[in-house]
């Protein structure tokens, strides 16, 4: 056995070794990154739950608001399905899309449910409405917070995948394509009544 | 056995294993070389030639060289994989990380269950990973103490009763507390290797049973896989041989800790019955199971190997040394239908008596006394610790539990816990919250600031034990952030009391072990107190001045000694055989001197380790009074070198 076989069998040697290190960064990334989206499903659920019981508080007050309540629930359903798809399969990129629009219908609905409850003080002031308010307020900012901790996780993924020596192998491992963040305006922003301008 | 000496003999088992590793290595060679000779059929040749001379040995030494190669290459490749530390194992079996946060019935009562377990034994909390398995089983896996991940499949959260759950996750707290898991680990990465022949000869049969060729290199290929499977049960053979001989005894022993842990044979022994009695057992469908089916609770594979080779004792001989008097039988009625009153923890009776908060009841005990049985309890919580963490869990308010649950609401948590009690510098770390944390966390702390006065010294322990699974799920940048507000949160003031350097070391040691991965550090404890003479001095005066300066106001000292304080420092050393030194001066104390010291401190070796804690001990309490605080702080320190100590024992609080 030459000296230069040697040398060539252990240059492969560390190649494989090095491959090995880089095919367990990609998949402690990736896992990461998908155990992020299961604190977003989380809050997002926590979200949803809280909506139905917001809904019957407004419409004891707001009986005449029908369709804007309705929007409300619909949209919430549809959140919700958007969700279990996207919780289903976090790495699909149609369904972070999906799920990224319907939140921030979601959103919309919720804002246009606040301009209308301008016009009910006494819902706004009721008991439950405040502290249904509260934990509202309180679930956005830990879902925006989820989120951002997400899309942080999946840029360190995608960056890694895109750098020199793992962009080489990370197709052959399996990590074909880019993780996709998940985009939609944070409701926190939405509550506060929007600014109206002649 | 304590946990002192179990840790040491987990690690002298390690140097068994490799041996063990090593003679089955040079036995399958011979064996392939045996069979290969007879193949060749140089044994059956007539000629008249000495054997010696009828072998190829240029052969030989090639195909010893190959075998070789590959064991050593998987071994290597799995050792690699599992570098990542018990996260890896769960990972490998398809696990799913449990949300701290879930709203689920059953993922809420067992992660309630883990966390009562980890408070009453003074480890971290746990990440629990569920495996989508129908079987009833279990695994604990990892380096330490505090790097430790418990599995369960989904078969035994919604078949076993809360009892029989908590059995279960005692047996797999013992093998934490005893060490077993970084043998287990260790074991999974050397097996490998051996396994890979077996593998890699089934590989090469099933594709050629696949394959449509019928030509000579099918069945020349045939004959290879062939051989290659035949070596490959010989090297299954000895790697269950080396797995049976590691594990066996210390189910037996994980058992009886259970008992032990919960006094209640009633939950293992349903556990083990049900398993029994269920038609899918504890069985795994994962190809995987293989690999780790030591290291699981109860036995994970279809086909059981019985006797010397099975990696757990028998299913009936379990249960019997639970319960003597058990008949045979494995029926047992369906769980509880009251889930819900389950998953909370049971409405505790209200604690037996008003904590000790404050100094002068506590004067009479003797310091020393009451560490030393602390530390007689390290790494044997005992029931009544069970029941003290489940009452304290009870005793807290419910939004701190939920904050403790939740990202955002933990990074908060955290910071409440660093809030100076007096009401100018708590103003002015609020100022520095609202300037640097993230938005959610400063809002987080603000709905949480009236909770802060109702937190009592020994729930602070606790409540970083809990808010650690939450906080390992932040990203690195939040880390960074949160990690900033806490190093100005404590400097805040101009000086560092023990209690936030304990926090911000217990927190960070965790924390950095996670985000940054070159800073976990597989530590080999093999070094004495002799040859970490200089950390211990430092770590030891460090200790000395903070504990002098506690309850002084001057900002920007650290207290000045008595005059009796060199004369106790010198004392001190000399009980751990050291000769005396100088208390050093605050100017190499500094935190990054102080935790670079402790984290050389590590590597002592086990069985000396408890001898520097009574030395802590001795110097924090010099001032002859035992507040619950100062023993919470001597808690907080064992924890840092990866002792876990249970909570104040019962008896403690209650007593005037």
């Amino acid at each position: 056995m030459s000296i230069t076989t040697i040398i060539v069998l252990a240059a492969a040697a560390l190649l494989v070794v090095y491959g090995i290190g880089i095919y367990n960064q990609l998949v402690a990334l990736r896992n990461r990154f998908q155990n992020g989206f299961a604190q977003i499903e989380v809050q997002l659920k926590r979200r949803h739950d809280l909506i139905p019981n917001l809904v019957d508080t407004a419409k004891a007050y707001m009986a005449h608001e029908r369709d804007t309540l309705e929007a409300v629930i619909a949209a919430r359903n549809a959140a919700a399905s958007g969700l279990a798809a996207a919780a289903a399969n976090p790495a699909s990129a149609a369904a972070m899309a999906e799920l990224g629009a319907k939140e921030g219908a979601l959103g919309a609905a919720l804002g246009r449910l606040n301009v209308v409850m301008e016009a009910y003080p006494d819902l706004k002031a009721s008991q439950n409405m405040l502290q249904l308010s509260e934990e509202l307020t309180s679930t956005e900012n830990k879902v925006a917070f989820a989120r951002q901790a997400f899309n942080d996780q999946v840029m360190a993924y995608n960056t890694y995948r895109q750098s020199f020596p793992p962009v080489v192998f990370a197709a052959l491992f399996g990590h074909g394509s880019d993780a996709t963040l998940l985009q939609f305006a944070d409701s926190a922003q939405i509550q506060s009544a929007p600014r109206v301008s002649f | 056995m304590d946990f002192f000496r179990s840790q040491d003999a987990a690690r002298r088992n390690t140097k068994r294993l490799v041996l063990l590793f090593v003679l089955a290595l040079f036995c399958l060679i011979g064996i392939t070389n045996v069979l290969l000779l007879a193949g060749l059929g140089v044994f059956a040749q007539t000629i008249n030639v000495p054997l010696f001379q009828r072998i190829d040995w240029a052969l030989l030494a090639w195909v010893s060289g190959a075998i070789l190669a590959v064991v050593a290459f998987g071994s290597l490749y799995k050792i690699l994989s599992l570098a990542g530390g018990g996260a890896r194992v769960a990972e490998l079996l398809q696990g799913r990380l449990l949300q701290p946060g879930s709203r689920e019935l059953h993922e809420q009562r067992i992660l309630n269950v883990v966390e009562e377990m980890a408070i009453a034994s003074g480890t971290p909390v746990p990440p629990v990973y569920v495996l989508d398995e129908p079987g009833i089983n279990a695994f604990a896996a990892g380096y330490a103490p505090s790097d430790a991940v418990i599995g369960i499949t989904r078969g035994a959260i919604e078949t076993l009763s809360r009892d029989e759950l908590q059995g279960v996750i005692g047996h797999e707290f013992s093998h934490i507390l005893h060490g077993d898991m970084r043998l287990n680990i260790r074991l999974i990465g050397v097996l490998h290797g051996i396994l890979v022949l077996g593998i890699m000869g089934e590989y090469l049969l099933r594709s050629t049973r696949h394959s449509s060729r019928r030509s000579k290199d099918s069945g020349n290929i045939a004959v290879v896989g062939l051989a290659l499977l035949v070596i490959g049960y010989a090297g299954t053979f000895f790697g269950n041989l080396i797995k049976a001989a590691v594990s066996r005894q210390r189910e037996f022993l994980a058992d009886a800790s259970a008992v032990q842990y919960t006094r209640n044979p009633a939950g293992i022994a349903g556990a083990l019955k049900r398993i029994g009695g269920s038609a899918v057992g504890s069985q795994l469908d994962n190809p995987a199971a293989a690999e780790i089916s030591h290291a699981l609770f109860s036995e994970g594979l279809a086909r059981r190997f019985s006797g010397l080779f099975a990696t757990h004792p028998p299913l009936g001989e379990r249960i019997r040394r639970i319960e003597p008097g058990w008949d045979g039988r494995f029926d047992l009625p369906a769980a509880s239908a009251s889930q819900a009153e389950e998953v909370t923890r049971a409405s505790a009776a209200p604690l037996a008596a008003e904590p000790v908060a404050d100094a002068g009841q506590a004067a009479a005990l003797s310091a020393l006394a009451v560490s030393a049985a602390l530390l007689a309890q390290a790494g044997n919580p005992r029931e009544a610790d069970v029941q003290q963490a489940r009452q304290l869990l009870a005793s807290l308010p419910p939004a701190l539990l939920q904050a403790a649950h939740q990202p955002a609401s933990a990074s908060a948590l955290v910071c409440l816990l660093l809030l100076d009690a007096r009401p100018e510098q708590a103003a002015q770390q609020q100022a520095l919250m609202a300037d640097k944390a993230a938005p959610a966390v400063g809002q987080a702390l603000q709905t949480l600031l009236p909770a802060a006065g109702t937190i009592r010294p020994e729930a602070r322990l606790p409540l970083l034990s809990l808010a650690l699974p939450a906080l390992r799920q932040l990203s690195p940048a939040q880390y960074a952030s949160l990690r900033e507000v806490l190093l100005a949160l404590i400097q805040s003031d101009g000086r560092i009391s023990l209690w936030e350097w304990v926090l911000q070391r217990v927190l960070l040691q965790q924390l950095d072990g996670v985000f940054v991965p070159r800073s976990r550090l597989h530590h080999t404890a093999h070094r004495s107190l002799q040859q970490l003479q200089a950390e211990v001095v430092l770590l030891l005066g460090f200790v000395l001045r903070v504990g002098a300066g506690r309850g002084q106001d001057a900002p920007g000292q650290q207290g000045a000694l008595p005059s009796q304080a060199q004369a106790l420092f010198d004392e001190v050393l000399a009980g751990l055989s050291l000769p005396g030194a100088p208390v050093p001066p605050p100017e190499q104390l500094r935190l990054p001197q102080v935790n670079a010291a402790l984290d050389a401190l590590q590597a002592l070796k086990p069985l000396q380790k408890p001898a520097f804690l009574k030395a802590c001990a001795a110097l924090i309490m010099a001032d002859g009074v035992a507040a619950v605080a100062e023993l919470e702080i001597f808690r907080a320190l064992a924890a840092a070198l990866d002792c876990p100590l249970p909570p104040l024992p019962a008896t403690l609080t209650a007593s005037a």
